[in-house]
């Protein structure tokens, strides 16, 4: 793998695949409206070449006001809401309630992006910290991996213990040790760590 | 119809074992990785993503 890792953020090239491409189209609109946001989970170690899948991709993003996530709405054009066609319902309902929306390519369910304003201090410290990523020219913001690993650790079904063995695996000569270590301490996975990435 | 016997604790032993495996698998895997161009790897990783999405 051939990646570039500094204070600014990563580089890298790849063939891209379906989810890289709709991970790019749909921030690239975030982008060009401004709105800060974050994609945390499965499919970071996806990003970084783990060999699954995924139906869904979760984006945080920053909370907006009703006027600024209208614009957002006017601007999906190539995306559908699955979850309600009514924007105000979205924003009121879901959104301002505290639950995700999933948008999908025009007429296909899935894979979709899941959006959801933050909701702990946990999600709003990795919008802050989030990480710049260049993928083929173009920009996307990812979760630090230093929270990645132990978060994958916390949520523990076979699924995410693998995607933090294979994130591990990939950036451990460049993770902030004692960063991570802090979240290993404050996810009390400390132990999990010792079994499953030593 | 006649159904098997289940031994549950030998299930169990079976399904942690296949889980060490699969954690091998990946160790093995994220050095493949590491060891070879982007352009390999993510030739490779576009044929699976692409295949279940």
């Amino acid at each position: 793998m051939e990646i570039k890792v500094s204070k600014e953020g990563m580089e890298f090239e790849k063939e891209l695949n379906e989810l890289d491409l709709l991970v790019l189209d749909f921030t690239k609109v975030l982008e060009e409206i401004g709105i800060r946001y974050v994609v945390v989970s499965g499919y970071v170690p996806i990003l970084f070449g783990r060999s699954r899948s995924s139906e869904d991709i979760d984006v945080i993003v920053k909370r907006m006001d009703k006027s600024e996530f209208h614009k957002l709405w006017e601007k999906l054009k190539e995306f559908e809401c699955i979850i309600t066609e009514d924007m105000n319902d979205a924003y009121e309902n879901y959104l301002m309630e505290g639950h995700s929306i999933r948008f999908s390519r025009k007429n296909e369910f899935i894979p979709n992006i899941e959006i959801k304003f933050p909701k702990t201090e946990l999600d709003i410290w990795t919008l802050q910290e989030r990480i710049r990523v260049v993928l083929n020219r173009k920009v996307l913001y990812i979760s630090p991996i230093e929270l990645q690993i132990p978060y994958k650790l916390f949520l523990g079904s076979e699924k995410d213990i693998e995607d933090a063995r294979y994130l591990y695996n990939i950036f451990k000569e460049y993770i902030d040790t004692e960063l991570f270590r802090e979240f290993l301490k404050k996810l009390k996975k400390e132990e999990d760590y010792e079994r499953y990435l030593r | 119809m006649k159904t098997p016997h289940i031994d549950l604790k030998e299930l169990e032993k079976q399904k942690k074992e296949n889980f060490i495996e699969r954690l091998e698998f990946i160790d093995r895997y994220a050095e493949w990785v590491k060891k070879k161009k982007n352009k390999e790897w993510s030739r490779q990783q576009k044929k699976i993503v692409n295949m279940r999405v």
